[in-house]
């Protein structure tokens, strides 16, 4: 799990998946808020999620010269 | 506007988690390598994102919606014909010279290319000029909190440069390059909403269209006459001045963001990042210029209703600046008021870190390595850059008090990085495609360019600026002067380069080879899909380019 946090693409995934959650919280708990903050958090959690699970792509094979 | 608790909690995960990215990269600096150009191992996803969010500054953002209410859809011209065809260019034409002559920085490139002298000119100047513009930036964000926000001037410059300083010190490039690709996602993602649900209340496109006047909405239909469009230009000044000039002088010469390719991990990847970057950048106005065009829709007497205001200044005059802070305080609840405001703080910190990193590349590798302390360890040079990369900060926070003492200052720096930026380009093109060109020819072409920019402004009146030798010639907008300024340096250093370079001596081919273009050897790929090659790719984003400008005309 630890090696997951040298991978950027899980860092930033987590960020937006716990922004996510900070807003699902938030609209729970507010009497009045908006459908915005519920459209945007779904948006940030299915980016959040799909950030996670992707890998950093490998490098290239060595490049020829010719 | 008043911040709850929920948006506290969000600008605090933010702030965490940009520090915990300093805090991971820091088990990776071995080396003053490793510190100041990433040891050239950063992958092509990273470094082409880091390269578009390097330009994705405060006045990137802020400005572009100020500039989309204040000039309409002609805006995009900083985009699609300011940009995508100078980044274009640094990937296929100059990328194999910045990349395969092994150079540190864009003015190491120029001492193996040219000379000392050249190098020491332009490391002094672009050491000096990103270090202000650091500076600047902090105290724009400062003060942005401050209007919008009742924070205290004080507290908002030391908490955000000490952030930055903290990630920064601790990662170097890596930490600022990997906080880069954070805030762009932040930055796109975090605007997107906005402009969904303006659009939608302005009534859709169809409808901010019926709302403006036509050269509003229109690219280039009214370009042929100053008088007919908002910024008061020739479709000629335009592009050669921004299409040309001062997108070339930027993207391909500007080490900021130059050293984002450099740090790839081979040169195809160094090649592709800038033609990759172009691709987000291609889209970039829908972000940054659409909302501006939504927000002086929406202050039409037809959508009044919608009780959407732009602040006025003290004369009563549009505060464009405040279009976009005033867009996300009017459309966006608690919580997501913190995703906008964490994301308006991002551009803020993404601008300063990129300065300050390529400062203490350029102060480490090109003035303090050649000038002060030679043939030292490699952990002397580690412990300096991070010694650099602090002092950066401090003095990042002396112009930001300064920048609030002086109102001009922001003006006569912005006026100053002009002269110093019109010409550059003059120099690399010469010194990448013209064997012949020297290095006394390009010291002095820089210096008659510099020059040349600091006389016309001073001949020329706009909008009360300039003029401060005689108002010999009036131009209708501040923007054109510009662009006129920027012109007439960029001739001026390209005629000199060559009259100096045709009397002095040359330096000998055999020293040449790999620095200009006759004398390398040209990389050919012919491994991968089409789309991953540099040629098809860039044809690619140039006919997308051009389309676009067609559709928009």
């Amino acid at each position: 799990m630890y090696k997951k946090f040298n991978q950027l693409s899980f860092v930033i995934g987590l960020f937006f998946f716990l922004v996510s959650l900070i807003l699902f919280v938030h609209i729970l708990l507010s009497d009045s808020t908006g459908k915005l903050n519920f459209y945007t958090a779904i948006a940030f959690l299915i980016f959040g999620v799909a950030m996670m699970m992707a890998k950093d792509p490998a490098p290239d094979q060595p490049e020829s010269k010719n | 506007m008043n911040l709850k608790l929920v948006d506290y909690l969000i600008i605090s995960v933010y702030f965490l988690f940009v520090i915990g990215v300093g805090f991971i990269i820091k088990k990776k600096i071995k080396s003053s390598n490793d510190f100041l150009a990433s040891s050239r191992s950063i992958p092509l996803w990273i470094t082409s994102l880091a390269f578009i969010s390097a330009n994705l500054g405060a006045q990137e953002v802020i400005g572009m919606v100020a500039s989309g209410a204040k000039y309409g859809i002609a805006t995009v011209h900083f985009y699609w014909v300011g940009a995508i065809f100078a980044m274009v260019f640094l990937g296929v034409f100059m990328m194999p010279f910045y990349y395969g002559s092994r150079a540190r920085s864009v003015p190491e490139y120029l001492r193996l290319r040219f000379d000392e002298k050249t190098r020491g000119l332009n490391a002094i100047s672009f050491a000096v000029m990103t270090v202000f513009s650091s500076g600047i930036s902090l105290y724009a964000l400062a003060k942005l909190l401050e209007v919008m926000l009742n924070w205290d001037f004080d507290v908002s410059i030391w908490v955000a440069a000490g952030i930055v300083a903290i990630y920064t010190f601790l990662g170097g490039l890596t930490s600022a390059v990997y906080n880069e690709v954070l805030q762009f996602f932040l930055i796109v993602l975090g605007l997107s909403p906005l402009v969904i649900v303006a659009l939608q209340d302005a009534g859709g496109w169809e409808n901010v269209k019926a709302q403006l006047s036509p050269n509003m909405t229109h690219a280039w239909k009214y370009m042929g006459d100053p008088d007919a469009n908002p910024m008061g230009l020739h479709f000629m000044s335009m592009i050669f001045g921004l299409g040309f000039v001062m997108s070339f002088g930027y993207w391909c010469t500007d080490f900021l963001v130059v050293q984002r390719a450099m740090i790839a991990r081979n040169m195809r990847d160094a090649q592709r990042t800038p033609i990759i970057a172009a691709i987000p950048k291609m889209m970039m106005p829908l972000i940054v210029v659409l909302p501006g065009i939504i927000a002086i829709a929406l202050i039409q007497p037809a959508l009044q209703s919608k009780g959407y205001s732009i602040p006025v200044d003290a004369n009563g005059q549009l505060n464009y600046t405040m279009t976009l802070p005033s867009l996300i305080a009017h459309y966006y609840p608690s919580g997501l008021l913190g995703v906008g405001i964490t994301a308006l703080m991002a551009s803020f910190m993404s601008g300063m870190a990129g300065n300050v990193t390529a400062f203490n590349a350029v102060f480490t590798y090109d003035i303090y390595q050649p000038y002060f302390v030679k043939n030292r360890s490699d952990r002397h040079y580690l412990v300096v850059g991070k010694f650099i990369t602090l002092a950066g900060i401090l003095i990042s926070i002396a112009t930001a008090y300064l920048a609030q003492g002086f109102n001009n200052i922001n003006d006569l720096l912005q006026l100053v990085f002009g002269f110093v930026n019109g010409p550059l380009f003059a120099t690399f093109l010469l010194g990448m495609f013209w064997k012949r060109s020297t290095g006394h020819g390009a010291f002095w072409g820089l210096v008659a360019g510099t020059l040349g920019a600091a006389l016309t402004h001073g001949l020329t009146l706009a909008e009360g600026k300039g003029g401060w030798i005689a108002p010999v010639f009036e131009i209708k907008s501040g923007m054109g002067q510009a662009f006129i300024v920027a012109g007439i340096s960029w001739i001026i250093n390209f005629f000199t380069t060559i009259i100096v370079s045709l009397v002095t001596k040359p330096k000998p081919e055999e020293e040449l080879k790999g620095l200009v273009y006759s004398l390398t050897e040209k990389p050919k790929y012919t491994q991968g899909k089409w789309y991953q090659r540099v040629v098809p790719l860039a044809i690619l984003l140039l006919a997308i380019t051009i389309i676009l400008n067609i559709v928009f005309f």
